[in-house]
């Protein structure tokens, strides 16, 4: 029984825009808070963080994909539970590959977080907002928009943890710098509880207030005027009165809308 | 080695279909075990509605009031974030006919800014007005006034409210507002109301004080000289002075303004001209011509 | 050490509290939190679903994935259908949980909506999100893999003991993380750090005490 088409399908503003606005304006988890559980407990060093994003991004492209190509033929009632068992699908074809090809010490950091990939928020949201309404290519390039942002996102947390807790990046150790026989930089002595659960979640808190600084600046130039200096997004704009008005009225309005103005 | 795939593949599928199969028969058996009569209309109107479950329509929650108007216990035009399109809506899935909807909007009752009305102490304790008003009524000088730390503005779940800087008073942004009456449920001193739309004259103070103890301490505020009543050109006058505050009788008043021209201190507000404008630039968007039997243009 | 009930509770509930030091369920970990009363609701539905879903799990681990070994039969190869040696556990492990979990959700759904039609009204959408959750599909992961001895896993009462414990872990934090959000929303909290950033610094400082229960009682878990 396919999905009547009601209007749901979304129109592509254009390829690009797919891709795009994602890294940033859909960022996670910095924007869209999902996906936390993964984000904290394998951004330990950046090669962990790193292959967790691409593992992923790999499961988010493939099953926006699918998705995509079957959303006709999807009851509208069971849809979720269709794209869990998609997910679930392509998260046990990376858990297998990952198996095979990853090296043994990623496999081990990476632990249980790898099937937990089904049940990470942002695949399953990504599914329901924007695969179950758009193409194939679209859903395609929004798969490799989100996972970009969420690596990058990975390889800010993962760096300033592994620098941190563990004074190296990508496993090379960073201290000390020793040049023609003098100490530049001295050996640095690692935090090693920052490294575990605490300093992940305050370094988390403390990036979201950073962010959440950086949005409220942004912000109060705004709304210092009162009224947004330029519209905004959508719903800045009043709601168009319902086209199916009682007929006559002043003549004067004209067929074109006019932006709404100061 | 392909038969060996093909096999144990085979057997795979076969597995998960057995699991899924098995679960589905218990989920099945269960639904059936654990039915619950529900009239389908509810649901209908819990999808149309806009789930801000704000309370303002008396109800706890969208669902109870979908509940209720399934079962025939509430008004059709009783959520006011909804506005007429969902009215319509209800109307449609009830089939019945719903009396028009009133929109409404918050009005801020006090023009008392930082430069009219001083304050008695500094205060510097909860940025919360309900703190404040604790404090011995509050910081202001008129006890009845505005205290301008911004509760309605915070509350306000649909971001409606601005807090002016400059003025220390809160404003509405009134193609925003849906009356859902949050704002005017957490001010301490009742000053926010919600008020029909098409009713442009509000008195802006709620000071009981004497007028010469207003006049020392807000230069905005009613001293209750009774200039209003005197101009108001309808029969048995449209705004009374009660207790040394005037106020609008809304049932009467025909937004004429001439108290507002009137006043000695300024005190009585006309928001004609504001939604006027709002009304016209919301009909020029729609490309439609002006003149909407719901709308407060017409 | 002998993995009895004692080392499981202490080390689900405070050793390794599947919140603050496993990273499991930290959704509604931030996002129920805001009440106390929603925080109890969320907290004792998600114990209940790990209680079911680990016991669950365990017996389709150990009947439907392992290969037949002298401890139990693998219900495929009794009907007759071909089991590989390593079992099926590679190939089914992720897809039969999460069957197991959704199709238990929507029948707590479905008891709750007869039996307690407040409770569930009041806890939304976030009934159905447990299916999403991290800490109901990461027990049933760890009892049964994740354990010392990966081709056995925890015997099936002890891993719907350890899922119980979870959940009272999760509830425990769920618990103390809401009463300090709750005192925290009537401080002068810094513009910046309202809301997300103040309750993940809490977070991290209740980690930071959970952390003195390592190696409790010598248990390492």
């Amino acid at each position: 029984m396919a999905r009547p088409r009601d209007g749901r399908e979304g129109t592509t503003v254009g390829l690009w825009q797919d891709f795009a606005d994602k890294p940033i304006k859909n960022n996670t988890p910095f924007v869209v808070v999902l996906g936390l559980c993964p984000t904290l407990a394998v951004s330990t060093s950046v090669k962990n963080g790193v292959s967790m994003a691409a593992a992923a991004t790999a499961v988010l492209v493939c099953s926006n994909v699918l998705i995509s190509l079957i959303r006709r033929f999807i009851p509208n009632q069971i849809r979720i539970a269709c794209y869990i068992v998609v997910i679930a699908g392509f998260v046990t074809m990376v858990e297998i590959v990952m198996k095979a090809l990853a090296p043994d010490a990623i496999n081990r950091a990476l632990g249980i977080f790898i099937p937990l990939i089904v049940v990470n928020c942002i695949i399953l949201g990504r599914a329901e907002a924007f695969a179950s309404s758009h193409g194939p290519l679209s859903s395609l390039l929004d798969g490799l928009g989100i996972g970009l942002g969420y690596l990058l996102s990975m390889v800010l947390i993962s760096g300033i943890r592994e620098v941190v807790a563990a004074g190296m990046l990508w496993g090379y150790r960073l201290t000390p710098v020793v040049v023609a026989g003098r100490t530049i930089v001295p050996e640095y002595q690692p935090i090693a509880v920052l490294g575990m659960a605490p300093g992940a979640f305050i370094l988390l808190g403390l990036l979201f207030g950073l962010f959440a600084w950086m949005s409220d600046r942004r912000r109060e130039a705004v709304r210092r005027t009162g009224v947004a200096a330029a519209p905004q997004t959508a719903k800045d704009f009043p709601k168009p009165a319902k086209a199916a008005a009682q007929g006559g009225g002043a003549p004067g309005a004209g067929p074109a809308p006019a932006a709404p103005g100061a | 080695m392909t038969e060996l795939i093909a096999t144990y593949a085979g057997a795979a599928v076969i597995a998960l279909g057995a699991l899924a199969v098995f679960f589905g028969l218990v989920l099945a058996i269960a639904d059936r075990y654990f039915q619950v009569q529900m009239d389908p209309r509810q649901a209908q109107i819990e999808e149309i509605l806009p789930r801000a479950n704000c309370g303002s329509c008396g109800y706890g929650g969208c669902a109870a009031y979908a509940e209720a108007l399934a079962q025939g216990r509430a008004a059709g035009n009783q959520c006011s974030p909804g506005g007429p399109a969902v009215v319509k809506k209800i109307a449609a899935i009830l089939g019945i006919e719903v009396a028009r909807f009133e929109p409404k909007v918050a009005v801020v009752r006090c023009q008392g800014s930082r430069d009219r009305a001083a304050d008695r102490f500094r205060y510097v304790g909860e940025r919360d007005c309900r703190a404040a008003a604790a404090t011995q009524y509050g910081q202001k000088g008129c006890q009845f006034g505005c205290l301008g730390l911004g509760t309605c503005v915070r509350a306000c779940p649909f971001d409606a409210m601005v807090a002016d800087e400059a003025s220390g008073l809160p404003r509405v942004l009134e193609e925003r507002c849906t009356a859902c009456g949050t704002c005017a449920a957490v001010c301490p001193k009742n000053i926010i109301e919600v008020l029909p739309k098409d009713r442009y004259v509000h008195v802006l103070c709620r000071s009981l004080d004497p007028g010469r103890v207003v006049r020392g301490l807000c230069q905005v505020g009613c001293i209750a000289c009774k200039a209003c009543e005197k101009a108001c050109p309808v029969e048995g006058g449209a705004i009374h002075v009660r207790a040394n505050l005037a106020a609008v009788d809304m049932a009467t008043c025909i937004s004429c303004g001439k108290c507002v021209r009137v006043c000695p201190v300024g005190c009585i507000g006309d928001f004609r001209k504001g939604r006027k404008e709002a009304a016209m630039r919301e009909t020029v968007a729609a490309g439609a011509p002006a003149g909407d039997a719901a709308d407060p243009a017409a | 050490m002998e993995v009895g009930y004692l080392e499981l509770a202490i080390g689900s509930i405070l050793i390794s509290n599947f919140v603050l030091a496993k990273f499991l369920g930290l959704c509604p970990f931030f996002g129920v939190t805001r009440r106390i009363s929603d925080s109890i609701g969320m907290g004792l539905a998600v114990t209940f679903v790990m209680t079911l879903a680990s016991a669950i799990t365990a017996l389709v681990y150990r009947h439907v994935l392992l290969p037949t070994t002298d401890q139990h039969t693998n219900l495929l190869g009794l009907v007759g259908l071909p089991v590989p040696e390593g079992g099926y556990v590679l190939v089914l492990k992720t897809t039969s949980y999460i069957l197991v979990i959704a199709g238990l959700v929507q029948f707590v759904e479905m008891v709750l909506r007869k039996n307690v039609p407040a409770l569930y009204r009041a806890m939304g959408i976030y009934l159905p999100l447990i299916t999403t959750n991290c800490a109901v599909f990461g027990v049933a992961l760890l009892n049964t893999e994740a354990w010392r001895d990966p081709s056995k896993g925890l015997p099936v009462h002890l891993a719907a003991f350890n899922g119980f414990c979870g959940g009272v872990g999760f509830l425990l934090a769920m618990l103390l993380m809401s009463g300090i959000r709750e005192r925290l929303a009537e401080e002068r909290v810094p513009k910046a750090l309202r809301g997300l950033p103040i309750a993940f610094l809490s977070a991290g400082l209740m980690a930071l005490a959970f952390l003195g229960f390592s190696k409790l009682f010598g248990i390492a878990v």
